[in-house]
């Protein structure tokens, strides 16, 4: 029975009831029926296509990111550079995105998208050589390095020699120029929904990297670093190139998110463009605990929260905020209890 | 002149929060203890204490709340970090989160219409002689707040035995316990320090400053203070000179165009950062980072 107990879903079931309640808790203190609340809730959440879609474009991001995490981490390297990563991936995409007017959607999407990827592998990799010539705790370098993606992006949206767009009245806002037309990503096509393909790339590529991780050499000599540098480097494996290789790969697919957020609507580059989903992401990676069908689990569930957390406050009138209590409530709680789960497990 | 004046005197009002939370995280980090929970700290400080100034009419009150805040804080993450050995990295960002949600949340429900409404706080303390220099134009609170950092950084120099207990338990937590330190007692005593002066740099902040609250008025400065510990590799000198270029590079922001300056703003925004890589980087210097960061401590066997 303990062993039961103990298992990470159990865990993880438990943590949903403890946050669900102190988010109903919140709910009544703000004076609002539970019932209205949960339908404002469930509206946000499935309601309508367009809360579907949202939702889903949401989810496609975290799973980006979070995939991206579960690689690097898998050689031991924690990845907390997600949103300036994110950044750095947005501005390339931007910077392709704009000038790519007149190609096609086939040619331009993917350039946009290779262009985001190819950023935020540049922006984890001061991390990444910092770590391996230095020995720098790349936490605190991914980490100092997302402050200074978010200032990249504040500047070349505040320049006119940068991507501001041509400045005509003194309101025009400081932000990119919107993305040419062939470079936005295209909708699913489902009626009235704003869903992109952005998910389908994500589970494609959260499918390819649990494949990678999971079924390849690669991946095995991955976890082979992660669990002891110096024994894998005692069997002839060339450690520094597979960390620097991981953490490359972890900011790839953080600046690919970068990039798929700015070819959705409104297709602009901004200051404050990304809301946090670096640091969500980040966590969604640690709540997926190495398995790329946890991250995607974890992924949904955000990503739906998120959505419906913004029409609890629209139309019930109880603070957005009770959401992100809920989530960090939900996080702190199972990551309090790995060291639990882990004893019932080794 | 007068702008150069200015520039000093902004600058030093906009380090003091930063430098008072960083000299708490200075002493949390040396027992191997990484808060980056630190912003949620300062952010539920500056709420509990404008909230309790408006309740009370009594901005001492008020700053006895923050500081209550604080420590609460502190102590759950106290119980997570070391007792419960959960991811620091982890834990700290959601609290942030929770931290954020939480004072949004209050906000909305406990100040309902007052939200953002001045509360009473305190003025710059009427000292003869001192009260003319620009500079040193602060608060009483500010006064006694920056006492506390002097007196954190003598007490836990490193000529103390405090001191040197606090480094030993960072670069080595099972050595320190097999040398008869109690590594627990110590670290919980460290996070407890932050959460007191994050207390105080979130009432600063609310009650000398702002004398309101609004949704994350915070915006960064408490990663800011983790940032310039590491900026001043773990030293309280240079910390607080990095606290003092942190706070003037942002008062540039706002005085340059009047001195006839045309910086970009997003360069003086990043200053700081590429500051503190430059520092961690080993590229000018050796970086001293406690060896046992983030790491937690369980006796073998």
């Amino acid at each position: 029975m303990p062993d039961l107990m103990r298992h990470p879903l159990t865990v993880a079931a438990l943590a949903s009831v403890l946050a669900a309640l102190v988010g109903a808790g919140c709910v009544l203190a703000a004076g609002v029926s539970p019932g209205a609340a949960g339908s404002a809730l469930w509206d946000g959440m499935f309601g309508t296509d367009y809360a579907i879609g949202i939702s889903l474009n949401q989810a496609a991001l975290l799973i980006l990111v979070g995939g991206g995490f579960v690689v690097a981490e898998r050689t031991g390297l924690i990845n907390i550079g997600g949103e300036g990563q994110i950044c750095i991936g947005a501005l390339a995409a931007t910077a392709v995105g704009v000038n790519a007017g007149g190609l096609p959607a086939a040619v331009a999407v993917p350039l946009v998208l290779v262009a985001g990827f190819a950023g935020g592998a540049v922006w984890a990799f001061p991390a990444a050589w910092l770590k391996v010539r230095r020995g720098t705790s790349e936490v605190i370098t991914t980490l100092l390095l997302n402050f200074v993606g978010l200032g990249l992006v504040s500047l070349a949206v505040h320049e006119n020699a940068l991507l501001r767009q041509p400045v005509t009245s003194a309101e025009t806002l400081p932000q990119s120029e919107p993305l040419a037309a062939g470079a936005h990503l295209p909708l699913l096509g489902l009626v009235t929904s704003p869903a992109t393909i952005a998910i389908v790339l994500a589970l494609v590529a959260a499918i390819g990297l649990g494949i990678l991780l999971r079924g390849t050499a690669t991946g095995l000599k991955l976890t082979a670093v992660g669990l002891s540098a110096p024994a894998a480097a005692r069997l002839g494996l060339p450690v520094t190139r597979l960390e620097m290789a991981s953490l490359a790969c972890a900011g790839g697919f953080a600046g690919l998110a970068g990039a798929a957020l700015v070819a959705t609507a409104p297709f602009v580059l901004s200051d404050g463009f990304s809301s946090g989903y670096g640091f969500q992401g980040l966590v969604v990676g640690l709540l997926g605990r190495g398995s790329m069908l946890g991250v995607v689990a974890a992924a949904l569930l955000f990503g739906f929260l998120n959505s419906g957390g913004i029409n609890l406050q629209l139309v019930a009138q109880v603070p957005a905020a009770t959401v992100q209590i809920v989530q960090s409530l939900l996080v702190i709680s199972i990551a309090g209890a790995m060291l639990w789960t882990r004893e019932a497990n080794s | 002149m007068s702008a150069v004046v200015d520039l000093l005197a902004g600058g030093v009002t906009m380090a003091v929060p930063v430098l008072v939370a960083a000299s708490g995280e200075l002493v949390s980090e040396r027992t191997g203890i990484l808060n980056l929970s630190l912003e949620g700290m300062v952010l539920t400080s500056a709420f509990a204490a404008v909230y309790g100034s408006g309740q009370t009419d009594s901005p001492v009150l008020g700053t006895l709340c923050g500081v209550l805040a604080g420590l609460v804080f502190a102590g759950g993450q106290a119980v997570l970090s070391v007792t419960v050995r959960a991811n620091q990295m982890i834990v700290g960002i959601a609290a942030n989160t929770l931290a954020l949600g939480i004072t949004s949340y209050g906000s909305r429900v406990l100040l309902g219409d007052a939200q953002g409404r001045t509360v009473p706080g305190f003025q710059p303390l009427k000292v003869p002689l001192l009260h003319d220099i620009p500079v040193l134009r602060q608060s009483g609170l500010a006064y006694v707040a920056l006492a506390l950092v002097v007196v954190l950084g003598v007490l836990g120099s490193r000529r103390t035995g405090l001191g040197l207990a606090l480094d030993a338990v960072g670069a080595d937590a099972a050595v320190a316990d097999q040398a008869g330190l109690p590594v627990r007692a110590v670290r919980y005593g460290a996070v407890l320090t932050t959460g007191l002066m994050a207390g105080l740099a979130g009432a600063q902040l609310a009650l000398s400053e702002v004398h309101a609250f609004t949704d994350n008025m915070t915006s960064g400065l408490g990663y800011l203070a983790i940032v310039a510990v590491i900026a001043g590799r773990w030293r309280m000198v240079p910390m607080m000179l990095a606290c003092l270029f942190f706070g003037v590079a942002q008062a540039l922001q706002f005085t340059a165009p009047a001195m006839g300056v045309n910086l970009p703003v997003a360069i003086l925004v990043v200053s700081p950062y590429l500051i503190a890589l430059l520092a961690v980087s080993g590229l000018a210097g050796r970086s001293r980072a406690p060896a046992a960061l983030a790491v937690p401590f369980v006796r073998k066997g």
